[in-house]
């Protein structure tokens, strides 16, 4: 009886064998099919994140535009992913598999683009360089060759609750043209009327440090991408001192992760959040809330002679792997829709929020439209005229890597030593980091 | 004075039992949940448990079609690496030859290097076979990059295995070999009809072992297979996660799916998986 039930089961792993083969075999034709189907139509593969974002952007791309020659396929892929994949393939110095085209978050490409110097296509011919956001081209630029196609705006604001701040005697002009030493009091009055904390801060995700340091011209790193600037950087020293301070005051409530934050404002207990633009979407996913939101500047720093209110977190540009055969085709591609077309970021304004880093796009009709939810402000407009002003920063090579160390040191100066001192011990240690 | 002691014993396990049932029971509840009250922390048996079942099976990434990869790869690979490994440590303990432990703890060494120093050149390698062409047939078309080949081989021989399987036949009467031999049995035949059935345990436990490390791989997986229509179930996961705002129900859903046939095998396996194990180290 059990020799029977062995030999069954040998013959049912012997029969899946056959079968995995077998369609192996149809999956490979399958795949010679997308090469040669309808006469050589080639495919173009585009590897990004966000299915309700980035993906649905690419499809309303393949709708602007469309060539007989070859098709664009989308493949949604976590960010992480997507890095783990660049990184393996480019470091084995091998292109097979990768897209023709990916998305590449700002923060990331001086990296690839000064590590794998050959990887990238040369896009200059078809990037205007006035056509976007300035700031944009300090990062997707090595030796004044533009490499890729700038898509979508981090630019910062503040969200926040019109009837949070109203009961604590606030209204959108209070919040115009502001110190971040302004902005503190504003929280503690805010704490002390309402008992709603301001906004919600995760210790460990040192963004808003990020956003004042840019919104000064400064970075953790000097223009050419690799000087560390930690020490002596006093837009760095203030952003840190404000944000240890609204967690030593109590001001912030504090969450351990994104899910946090995501629930502090969809819940209502903190009354805003000072984010980048497409951090919209989560706002307005709490549909109960319509109506009580509007979006004001971000403050700027006090006593600082290039403080501005514009500043980024995040965003992102398209890049062409250079060595594919469908790299012509995928430089066609983007040069018809994401490079040039005012039509595609006026329907992504609509369908997807987008605030576009063309900009041409401010000038189409969805972005003088009143937003019901933001209490009639015309966003998308506010947000585009605050990107224009994003100061230009180099992110250089290494912006995670000095994160992941810089959090450990924000700590220590929220715990109440020297900032000062502390920064001086922070430079030394990531300089031996990155010297790695 | 020993009810005391019983008492304190069924505190501190009762403790540890909801420490490790807890997840399970927040991930099933989130089945039914959406992302909202997910991520607020609500623990209630919600009414959207279709509707994420809705969303994930109708969503562009294609679930039903990684299950079904992950199934094969998982299949095969615990197949092929049940068989070579029960042979490797069959022969390494059967088998006197000189530098048998020489070459066992070399080996063993290799348990010790971490996947991640050997993804790149594992890469180069697989790569440059795409590029080999015998006649007019490329290899490229059954084994290269991009095949589910790629993720089946490096994982069917494992020194873990191996290992297992030869401290498992430690304890296995040589005696029985011998007898076999003298009646005129082939090596192939003993080892087949002979050692085979007598190692169920040790087969129902590598069995555990391998599809679930299999089932779960993710970071070569993720490296070697290019073409969104070959990904597994873990990679599917990922890829959901990566909105700006998740949709946790239907993660929630997709999760508790790809962990079913884990639990599944393993409770069908459960007291094998036990025996085989204990043979193991008592030999």
């Amino acid at each position: 009886m059990k020799k029977r039930l062995l030999g069954l089961l040998l013959a049912v792993m012997v029969v899946f064998t056959f079968s995995f083969t077998a369609c192996g075999g149809s999956d490979k034709s399958s795949d010679s099919d997308s090469d040669s189907k309808d006469s050589g139509k080639k495919t173009v593969n585009v590897w990004a994140w966000d299915e309700t974002f980035n993906i649905k952007a690419v499809e309303e791309a393949k709708k602007v535009y469309s060539s007989d020659d070859y098709d664009v396929k989308v493949v949604t892929m976590s960010q992480d992913d997507i890095v783990q994949k660049l990184n393996t393939s480019l470091a084995s110095g091998s292109t097979d598999g990768l897209p023709e085209i990916v998305l590449i978050e700002d923060y990331r490409i001086q990296g690839y683009l000064t590590s794998y110097p050959d990887a990238f296509a040369d896009l200059s011919s078809i990037v205007d360089e006035d056509a976007f956001s300035p700031y944009k081209f300090a990062v997707n630029k090595v030796d004044d060759k533009i490499y890729g196609v700038p898509f979508d705006s981090g630019v910062t604001g503040f969200f926040y609750r019109t009837d949070y701040l109203g009961d604590a005697g606030y209204d959108d002009a209070a919040l115009q043209d502001i110190t971040w030493d302004e902005f503190l009091e504003i929280g503690k009055a805010v704490k002390e009327k309402t008992g709603h904390a301001l906004f919600s801060l995760n210790p460990s995700d040192l963004g808003l440090v990020r956003a004042i340091m840019q919104s000064a011209g400064t970075w953790y790193n000097a223009e050419d991408g690799e000087t560390i600037t930690i020490d002596n950087n006093p837009a760095l020293a203030y952003g840190i001192n404000i944000y240890a301070q609204f967690l030593k005051d109590g001001i912030v409530e504090q969450v351990a992760d994104w899910d946090g934050g995501v629930n502090a404002v969809q819940s209502g207990s903190v009354a805003g959040s000072p984010q980048g633009c497409w951090y919209s979407s989560t706002i307005t996913g709490a549909d109960d809330q319509s109506g009580k939101w509007r979006i004001a500047p971000l403050p700027k720093i006090a006593n600082d002679a290039k403080a501005t209110h514009s500043s980024s977190i995040g965003g992102a540009g398209w890049y062409v792997i250079k060595g594919l055969p469908g790299e012509e085709n995928a430089i066609d591609f983007l040069d018809n829709t994401f490079a040039s077309s005012t039509d595609l970021m006026a329907t992504l304004a609509t369908e997807i929020g987008l605030v576009s880093t063309m900009k041409a796009a401010a000038d189409t009709a969805p972005y003088q439209e009143a937003n019901e939810f933001y209490s009639g402000q015309k966003v998308l407009e506010d947000f585009s005229k605050l990107s224009t002003g994003v100061p230009e920063v180099n992110y250089g090579q290494n912006t995670y890597v000095i994160e992941s160390v810089m959090a450990e040191y924000v700590q220590q100066i929220i715990d109440g030593k020297d900032v000062d001192k502390v920064l001086k011990e922070a430079q030394k240690q990531v300089e031996a980091q990155v010297a790695n | 004075m020993n009810k005391l002691s019983n008492a304190i014993k069924y505190v501190v396990l009762s403790i540890a039992a909801f420490v490790s049932i807890f997840p399970f029971l927040w991930m099933i509840m989130g089945t039914t949940n959406e992302t909202r009250d997910i991520v607020s922390g609500k623990i209630k048996i919600g009414g959207k448990f279709l509707i994420n079942m809705k969303t994930l099976f109708e969503n562009d990434l294609d679930f039903p079609k990684a299950l079904v990869n992950s199934a094969v790869i998982a299949v095969l690979t615990t197949v092929f690496a049940l068989l070579l490994s029960s042979m490797a440590g069959y022969g390494f303990e059967i088998f006197k030859s000189k530098g048998r432990e020489r070459i066992f703890n070399v080996m063993l060494l290799s348990m010790m290097v971490p996947f991640a120093a050997m993804m790149i050149p594992l890469y180069r390698m697989f790569t440059k076979l795409n590029q080999i062409q015998i006649g007019s047939v490329k290899l490229s078309t059954y084994f290269g990059i991009n095949s589910l080949f790629v993720v089946i081989v490096p994982s069917v021989a494992t020194a873990f295995l191996i290992f297992l399987f030869r401290q498992n036949i430690k304890a296995f009467p040589k005696d029985l070999v011998e007898a076999a031999r003298i009646d005129g049995l082939g090596e192939w035949e003993i080892f087949a009809r002979i050692y085979m059935p007598t190692a169920k345990n040790t087969y129902a436990a590598a069995a555990i072992i391998t599809f679930m490390s299999s089932w779960n791989n993710y970071l070569w997986p993720l490296v070697a297979l290019q073409s969104p229509e070959k990904r597994t179930v873990p990679l599917i996961l990922s890829a959901m996660g990566a909105s700006y705002t998740p949709d946790y129900g239907m993660m929630m859903c997709g999760i508790v799916i790809a962990t079913l046939p884990i639990a599944l095998i393993f409770f069908i396996l459960q007291k094998q998986f036990v025996a085989g194990m204990m043979g193991s180290v008592k030999g």
